[in-house]
């Protein structure tokens, strides 16, 4: 118990060193203001921006996309691993191949779906999904591994139906996994659409964050990727949260 | 929770099982026949795959066998069914996400009883086993020996005339094996159901049984039947008795050769 409290006190001095240092270094300036300006003017800058129409249209516009992709991507990416999961054969077909996939690095394609999609917001949902859908179908793969055989068998030699096993056998023993799927498909689905919105687009924060970078609008640029920062743990935090509450028996 | 007359029979006839594994047929079991009357307790030991846990299966309804028949309580078994078998598997294959009590009414709930009656049954079996207290334990909370209570208390919920048993002690160490056996005597003692118990261990199958049966190596023929006539209840005392101990070395002379 004492460690604990031990290690969280360390993780907050840290966290407090670094914005300390933030803060300090260019008032001091051990930094140039002008490429690293003090947390404080930062944040005064994310309230401003905060009450402009304009950014918040432009997060709306980001977040618009990431709820969209990610609605599809993470039921069908669960679903098709599920199945193909279920299927030895299907599974020895697939699971090579989805690996494969999953190594290549995503921003490579992103080219080609501007010339598919153009640079509208189906391109940014489409690339969303792609981005999203292996690590998906990859936690979905161990959460049916994840299912025992032998709570299986116990299940059947008490006469379960097939209901009966997919409702009190395998959704409870996938739970923890698939929630850890979710979590997962959102940072990759967050990343993914970002990075679209930075390459080419005419709205969403991750468009204001590439001008911002190429204007040299610092104050702006680092306002937006405290949010950006803060809106990621805090959805993170939140599944994690769930998976422990669920997995309290794992002990 | 007393079984009486016939209901806990068991008649296997001419049983045969062949498995098809990777394009290759392997003889399992060859011609097994015996029949067990209610309230016995039989054990079956034989080499490391001979079958036994397969045979345990095919009673159960678990696995169909290749030809052959069997009977419980005089009907055919076509499927599992839990009102006539109740099943102890090696490993307590408890959910480790329900409590000691919900496993132990999981049987129950599958068939869409009541739930009080559920609860008050489950209590009765997590009684009988000895875990009264420990209702609202999780798996991960109890000891080897408790999670093979409660699935005891799982097979024994719907009180079946018939308890198979998987090698159930076989994860448990020594001391708490014996005490397990002690155990699983005093219960079927109370319910003096069909106990049918595969194992590796002769002491504790000549220990725990009336009669033990020995199979041989692959594919697995019944080589002996031995009626262990040590009067009961059995103790510990009795193990080093040469009554024992000629039980033990006419059986492992039968498994060696």
């Amino acid at each position: 118990m004492r460690s604990e409290i031990k290690i969280t006190l360390l993780r907050i001095g840290i966290i407090l060193a670094v914005f300390g240092a933030w803060e300090f270094a260019p008032r001091v300036e051990l930094i140039d203001a002008r490429l690293l300006p003090p947390l404080s003017d930062v944040l005064a800058t994310l309230r401003q921006l905060l009450s402009t129409a304009k950014f918040w249209s432009h997060l709306a516009a980001t977040l618009h996309v990431t709820i969209v992709a990610f609605l599809i991507a993470v039921p069908l990416g669960a679903v098709l691993g599920i199945l193909i999961a279920e299927s030895r054969f299907a599974l020895e077909v697939f699971k090579p191949l989805i690996f494969f996939i999953f190594s290549i690095p995503k921003s490579i394609f992103l080219p080609i779906f501007i010339l598919v999609f153009g640079i509208a917001f189906w391109q940014k949902v489409a690339f969303g999904i792609f981005s999203t859908i292996f690590i998906v179908m990859m936690t979905a793969f161990a959460a049916v591994e994840s299912v025992r055989a032998d709570h299986l068998r116990v299940a059947r030699s008490y006469g379960a139906t097939t209901f009966q096993t997919v409702t009190r056998v395998y959704l409870p023993s996938m739970t923890p996994v698939l929630l850890e799927a979710v979590r997962l498909a959102m940072i990759f689905n967050f990343t993914g659409i970002l990075l679209a919105e930075m390459y080419a687009s005419r709205e969403g924060i991750g468009n204001v964050i590439g001008a911002w970078g190429q204007g040299f609008q610092l104050k702006q640029l680092l306002a937006a990727i405290l949010l950006v920062a803060g809106l990621s743990i805090i959805f993170n935090e939140t599944i994690r949260y769930f998976e422990r509450k669920c997995e309290h028996w794992r002990g | 929770m007393t079984t009486a007359g016939t209901l806990g029979n068991v008649d296997v006839s001419d049983l045969s099982h062949t498995y098809a594994a990777k394009g290759q047929k392997s003889k399992a079991l060859d011609s097994i026949s015996l029949n067990v009357e209610t309230g016995r307790f039989l054990s079956i030991v034989g080499p490391s795959g001979c079958g036994k846990s397969s045979l345990l299966m095919m009673l159960a309804g678990l696995i169909r066998p290749t030809s052959g028949s069997i009977r419980v309580g005089g009907r055919p078994m076509e499927g599992p069914d839990p009102s006539r078998i109740g099943v102890v598997f090696q490993e307590a294959s408890l959910y480790p996400w329900l409590t000691a009590q919900s496993n132990v009414e999981f049987p129950l709930s599958l068939r869409g009883v009541d739930k009080k009656i559920r609860q008050a049954r489950a209590l009765e079996a997590l009684a009988l086993v000895g875990l009264e207290g420990f209702a609202n334990s999780y798996p991960h909370e109890l000891s080897g020996g408790m999670k093979q209570r409660v699935s005891i208390a799982r097979g024994l919920v719907q009180d079946p005339p018939i308890l198979l048993m998987d090698e159930p002690f076989a994860a448990l160490d020594e001391q708490t094996r014996i005490t397990m056996g002690d155990e699983l005597l005093r219960i079927w003692d109370k319910t003096r159901k069909t106990v049918i118990f595969v194992t590796h261990g002769l002491s504790e199958a000549i220990y725990l049984s009336d009669e033990v049966i020995v199979l041989s190596g692959r594919p697995g023929r019944i080589l002996d039947r031995v009626e262990v006539d040590l009067p009961r209840p059995r103790t510990l005392e009795m193990m080093s008795e040469p009554r024992f101990v000629a039980l033990r070395e006419q059986i492992w002379r039968q498994i060696k050769s």
